[in-house]
């Protein structure tokens, strides 16, 4: 008697408590479930006129936009390209990449700057800079400080310079007050679409870096930018007030922006849950995202796609030497199941080159694109005798579940995969030191020349690709130097179809992060979409405002 | 620092104490239902798999991704990469086990062995493990994972190598502060006396005296040994997906958490249950071992 | 095999009635001597720490300048962080400025590591003593009530719960607490951290959740280890049986005497476990978003700054050895036999 007495009391005290444990984390499920959200934002047009004043504070991923351990001094931030927000509050930018409130009509418009114009067959660059601009420390914004920035930020030993030929005799120099020259020995057609993205485009006041030196400015740097640094700490927390000098009028609508960062998508879920903060950008988790959407505090963005995923093969090593195994892989690889397994709902545009719906040059088809077909793949691993494959990627949530729904479709085709998440640092290390075989990796962007563009992954120039072709690379090349729009569609096109012919790399899912805010918060970038130019949407921070 | 070593005797007699059963039925209850229980844990996940019909962890058609409860073929439903649930938490228990169990193990015989030497042969020899111990202690573990992720990288080998690593210095202590006391009881000094050799007077003397003591200690770890494996996919370590294990499940489901709450719910009672009838088991095994 | 050498300190009997003398030179010598002892521990980590790290593949200069840098640009890297030295030779450059007050400049951020450390610190130590003091002050009664009945109701919750508590990942319980208090019911901050400027009481509320969050794996430890060793000592100890032959009530038996001598080996876990509570800040400070320590650490694991990661790490392994001393101190004022014993 005593022993059953005994189990049973063990019985009623596990029961409940494993009860316990279920229901406080279904609790994560419900939260509220309402009214379903088309994901594509609100236009701009229909909320009512902005209104001026409250305060914003936006969550950033601490692994990526929210990461700025080397300081948010342009010349030195090595993060740059992934610190849009803090960058372009304080320092605002030359250009901007803005688009009309359903994201389409993508152009470059300046900001800071007034026009631009090539001349010497591309190879020169004039940029006149905006008349009356005033840095926040009261410091003019002229053309002699933005050549000082240039000339800095070229020389950095940063991997945030940029890669500008410039000739070795007054590379940059100011003419006047507004004007600012730029002579390179080769043209650079992408040199403008690449802006928005890079440090150059960042003007920070000499005055204010020679008054507070290298180490202090990388803290509280000093720009022309709509909001000033109130208190900063690397990595954690940015807080900006309102600029009083800046040079739009009525602008910026907020009077104090906060920037905190925070580790992973899902702390930053329940935080925007909790009210405690008014958005989070570049969410990438799809469940999460899907999660959003059902929630009625939120206004869920998702950016046009630009970037699709691409599978990476080391063609300079066995086994991805050889064209059939290459072939193998883009027979044995079903981006559609993917699409509509993992991102059900999302509808996500699976593409057959470096560009997506989203950005320029984008052609649904490549002539001559291998697709899915399991006894094609089949037979050509059996022609190969056998097929071992590494498919590795940066591991982030959404990229682990491609590479496993990969893993599974390949081994299907009798080839043998294991697969390896890495950390970013280990993924730099595998490409210089050339041992890998397969990367999921993202390959394009709004531009394709521009960011982590089709020559970041496919010219032999660059450290991260898996293919050295003299041909390919004369496509990149011509393209770079033109900057005719439809002489560099037709060679883009010719490089797909030469990249879809030669069994490089095959493409896939466009998938791109979303911006998650709370109602009543505005703002191009935010609630509306803008084509990425690397991974995430770049913020019009100005013009973000919130209902009163 | 003796004073760590008094109390890690103190610890390891204080984590196993439990209330001494009285009654010839209370001690066969309360070991035998949690032996039954591990039996039971170690059968399903080992055996389940091969005797049930059951879908494998891995290689799910992403199309049937995110199945609720019983669906068909899977009872309790799919992940979002279309592998049944059940069974990767079979498997993925397999995994937990070998990690939990072996890590054990390593830090039973090393830790015990290094702690029980330390003390028997005393000196300056005593000292130095024991500060060596120290130092270990107060290195924070997070490096050497960082270290071992990075240059060996992920797989089931390295997971155990720094988990076991880690396990040893406080295995260690126990031992040895459980051997002083041995080496002040008659016996030992008996056998001394009679001139047994120093390996067989530990084989022989030492080894079933402060065995239970370890072993209770040791079914405790097993719970923290797998959840830390899950927590290493933090930093790069742990049992490399997509084989499943309770811990990396448990950790990938809590990056979506708010929408698939499900993939951490199933694991974390699976480690609950293993957890509670090990502990259980420790207990009463202890408690029967010293009652002796 | 001299006895005297391996004799330990046998389990406290005396109370805290002879503190008084605590001040004589005896003392002062076992104060001294755990000091001395705790500078080879030292030195033992940080080697260790350097070694270790300089395991880890890959040249950090290379990681931090990237693929554009010239090798002349790295080289210089490597040079202004002395990289290109040899292990032994850093170390010692490392030894020399550290015990000048120099812990160096991080790698990434220009930043010097004493104005990283003076902005973060007092976060990561407001975490952790909080989590100290919410932990022991529930473990304590928890314990008691438990013990006083061995084997009763109370007494089987407690120890299922604190056996459930450790078998929780703490990265859950921690979203888990979000989840409930800051989300559900809309009382407590989600993330974020209030400073101490800005009021003790939005402080205090800051520091809530990720408090509990570290606070209920320690609680239950605390709880599962001081409720065996009452149980120990009311069932086994000589002592307490004389005292209930006295007619002392069991209350009173348990409060006095057995928790007292309990409370020994309670400062000793808790020494114990600063260590690993320390490297916990590490998750807690990411969901949160804490500005801390662990933060920190974090970023320079990501971001490859050897500077900052072999520093904290070996601040983090100075706490908890500095922590260990000072419980041995403590024990020993508390306990005048290990202050005259025999080592």
């Amino acid at each position: 008697m005593r022993r059953i007495a005994n189990v049973n009391r063990k019985a009623r005290l596990l029961g409940p408590l494993a009860a316990l444990l279920a229901v406080a984390m279904a609790v994560a499920a419900c939260g509220s479930s309402a009214s379903s959200n088309d994901g594509k934002g609100d236009a701009g047009a229909q909320v009512g006129p902005a209104q001026s004043g409250g305060s914003l504070t936006v969550l950033e991923d601490a692994s990526f936009a929210g990461g700025y351990a080397s300081g948010l001094d342009p010349a030195t931030n090595t993060t740059g390209g992934a610190n849009l927000p803090q960058m372009q509050s304080i320092f605002g930018g030359l250009f901007l990449l803005r688009a009309d409130d359903d994201g389409s009509n993508a152009k470059i418009v300046p900001n800071q700057a007034e026009s631009y114009a090539f001349s010497d067959g591309g190879k020169t660059l004039t940029i006149k800079l905006r008349p009356g601009i005033k840095f926040s420390d009261g410091t003019p914004f002229d053309a002699q400080t933005v050549v000082w920035n240039m000339l800095r930020d070229t020389s950095s030993p940063c991997s945030c310079a940029p890669t500008w030929q410039l000739t070795k005799k007054d590379p940059i120099v100011a003419k006047g007050d507004l004007t600012v020259v730029i002579h390179m020995t080769q043209p650079n057609g992408a040199l403008i679409s690449n802006l928005p993205i890079s440090n150059v485009n960042w003007i920070a006041s000499k005055t204010a870096f020679q008054k507070l030196g290298a180490a202090k400015f990388k803290v509280a740097p000093v720009g022309a930018g709509p909001f000033t640094v109130v208190s900063d700490q690397l990595s954690s927390e940015l807080v900006l007030k309102k600029n009083p000098n800046y040079f739009k009028k009525g602008l910026p609508y907020l009077d104090k922006l906060t920037f905190k960062s925070i580790g992973g998508d899902q702390p930053a879920y329940q935080a925007l849950e909790a009210g405690q903060a008014d958005a989070y950008e570049g969410m990438s988790t799809s469940p999460l995202i899907t999660q959003a959407m059902k929630n009625s505090k939120f206004t869920v963005t998702l950016g046009p796609a630009t970037s699709p995923y691409v599978i990476q093969l080391n063609t300079m090593k066995a086994p991805f030497n050889n064209i059939k195994a290459r072939q193998a892989i883009y027979y044995a690889t079903d981006f559609d199941a993917i699409s509509k397994g993992l991102f059900k709902g999302s509808d996500l545009p699976v593409s057959e080159s470096f560009t997506a719906p989203g950005g320029l040059f984008y052609h649904e088809k490549v002539p001559g694109y291998l697709h899915y077909d399991l006894d094609k793949a089949k037979a050509l691993v059996k022609e190969l005798g056998g097929l071992n494959v590494q498919l590795g990627t940066t591991a982030i949530y959404t990229a682990n579940q491609v590479i496993t729904a990969l893993q599974t479709q390949w081994e299907k085709a009798g080839i043998k995969v294991t697969t390896k998440p890495m950390q970013l640092p280990q993924v730099i290390q595998a490409f210089t030191g050339g041992n890998w075989q397969a990367l999921l990796q993202t390959a394009g962007a709004w531009d394709p020349a521009a960011g982590v563009g089709v020559a970041f992954r496919f010219a032999s120039t660059s450290p991260f690709t898996g293919v050295k072709d003299p041909k390919l690379d004369n496509y990149f090349l011509q393209a770079a130097a033109t900057t005719d729009s439809a002489q560099r569609d037709k060679l883009y096109q010719q490089a797909a179809k030469y990249i879809a012919q030669k069994a490089y790399a095959p493409f896939g899912i466009a998938f791109t992060p979303a911006n998650i805010v709370a109602k009543g918060v505005h703002g191009p970038g935010l609630t509306t979409p803008i084509p990425a130019l690397a991974v995430n949407t770049q913020t019009i921070w100005d013009e973000v405002w919130r209902e009163q | 620092m003796a004073v760590i070593d008094a109390s890690s005797a103190q610890l390891e007699t204080a984590l196993a104490a439990t209330t001494r059963p009285r009654g010839r039925w209370r001690v066969w209850v309360r070991t035998w239902v949690p032996a039954g229980m591990v039996v039971f844990i170690l059968a399903i996940c080992f055996l389940g798999p091969v005797v049930l019909p059951i879908a494998k962890p891995t290689g799910g058609d992403v199309l049937e991704s995110g199945l609720s409860p019983f669906s068909s073929g899977h009872l309790l439903g799919t992940d979002s990469n279309g592998n049944d649930i059940l069974s990767r938490l079979l498997y993925g228990g397999r995994a937990s086990l070998e990690v939990g169990i072996t890590v054990n193990l390593i830090g039973l015989v090393i830790g015990g062995g290094i702690g029980a030497i330390s003390a028997y042969v005393g000196g300056i020899v005593d000292t130095l493990i024991m500060r060596g111990l120290d130092v270990l202690i107060a290195f924070p573990s997070l490096v050497l994972t960082l270290a071992v992720a990075q240059s060996l990288g992920p797989s089931k080998r390295n997971t155990i190598f720094a988990l076991a690593f880690f396990s040893i210095p406080a295995v260690a202590r126990i031992a040895r502060s459980s051997t002083l006391r041995l080496r002040e009881m008659p016996f030992m000094q008996a056998a001394q006396l009679c001139g047994s050799p120093w390996w067989r007077i530990l084989l022989r003397h030492i080894t079933p005296n402060i065995g239970p003591q370890l072993i209770s200690f040791a079914a405790l770890g097993m719970g923290i040994v797998i959840v830390t494996e899950g927590a290493l996919s933090f930093l790069g370590l742990g049992i490399p997906p997509p084989a499943p294990s309770w811990g990396n499940m448990i950790f990938d489901g809590q990056q979506s958490m708010s929408a698939t709450p499900m993939e951490v719910v199933w694991p974390s009672v699976a480690l609950l249950i293993t957890v509670l009838s090990f502990n259980q088991l420790g207990e009463s095994l202890r408690a029967r071992w010293s009652g002796r | 095999m001299s006895v005297a050498s391996g004799l330990l300190p046998t389990r406290p009997r005396t109370g805290f009635g002879r503190l008084g003398r605590a001040a004589g030179s005896p003392l002062v010598r076992l104060i001294v001597k755990r000091v001395l002892l705790a500078i080879p521990i030292l030195l033992g980590v940080s080697v260790l720490t350097f070694w270790v790290l300089s395991l880890i593949p890959g040249d950090p200069a290379r990681a931090m300048l990237g693929m554009n840098a010239t090798d002349a640009q790295v080289e210089a890297l490597r040079h202004e962080y002395h990289l290109d030295e040899s292990g032994p030779q850093r170390y010692l450059d490392w030894l020399t400025g550290a015990l000048h007050g120099d812990l160096g400049t991080s790698m990434v951020s220009s930043q010097t590591m004493s104005s990283m450390l003076a902005d973060r610190w007092a976060v990561t130590f407001e975490l952790v003593a909080l989590a100290f003091i919410v932990s022991l002050a529930a473990a304590v009664p928890v314990a008691l009530l438990a013990a006083r009945w061995p084997g009763g109701v109370f007494d089987r919750i407690s120890m299922l719960c604190s056996v459930t508590g450790l078998a929780v990942a703490n990265y859950v319980l921690a979203l888990l607490l979000v989840l409930v208090f800051a989300v559900e019911v809309n009382v407590l901050p989600a993330i974020g951290y209030v400073g101490l400027g800005q009021g003790l009481g939005p402080n205090l509320k800051s520091m809530v959740l990720p408090t509990l969050a570290m606070a209920i794996p320690l609680f239950c430890f605390y709880t599962r280890f001081l409720r065996g060793d009452l149980v120990d000592q009311m069932q086994s100890e000589d002592y307490v049986d004389t005292a209930r032959a006295k007619g002392i009530g069991p209350w009173r038996v348990l409060w006095m005497h057995a928790f007292r001598n309990s409370s020994f080996g309670m400062i000793t876990i808790v020494g114990l476990n600063i260590g690993t509570l320390v490297g916990g800040t590490v998750i807690i400070e990411q969901i949160f978003a804490l500005p801390g320590l662990g933060q920190l650490l974090l970023q320079g694991i990501n971001t490859r700054d050897t500077v900052v990661v072999q520093d904290l790490v070996i601040i983090f392994a100075a706490i908890a050895v500095f922590a260990n001393l000072l419980v041995d101190v403590l024990y020993a004022v508390l306990d005048p036999r290990i202050r005259y014993g025999s080592h």
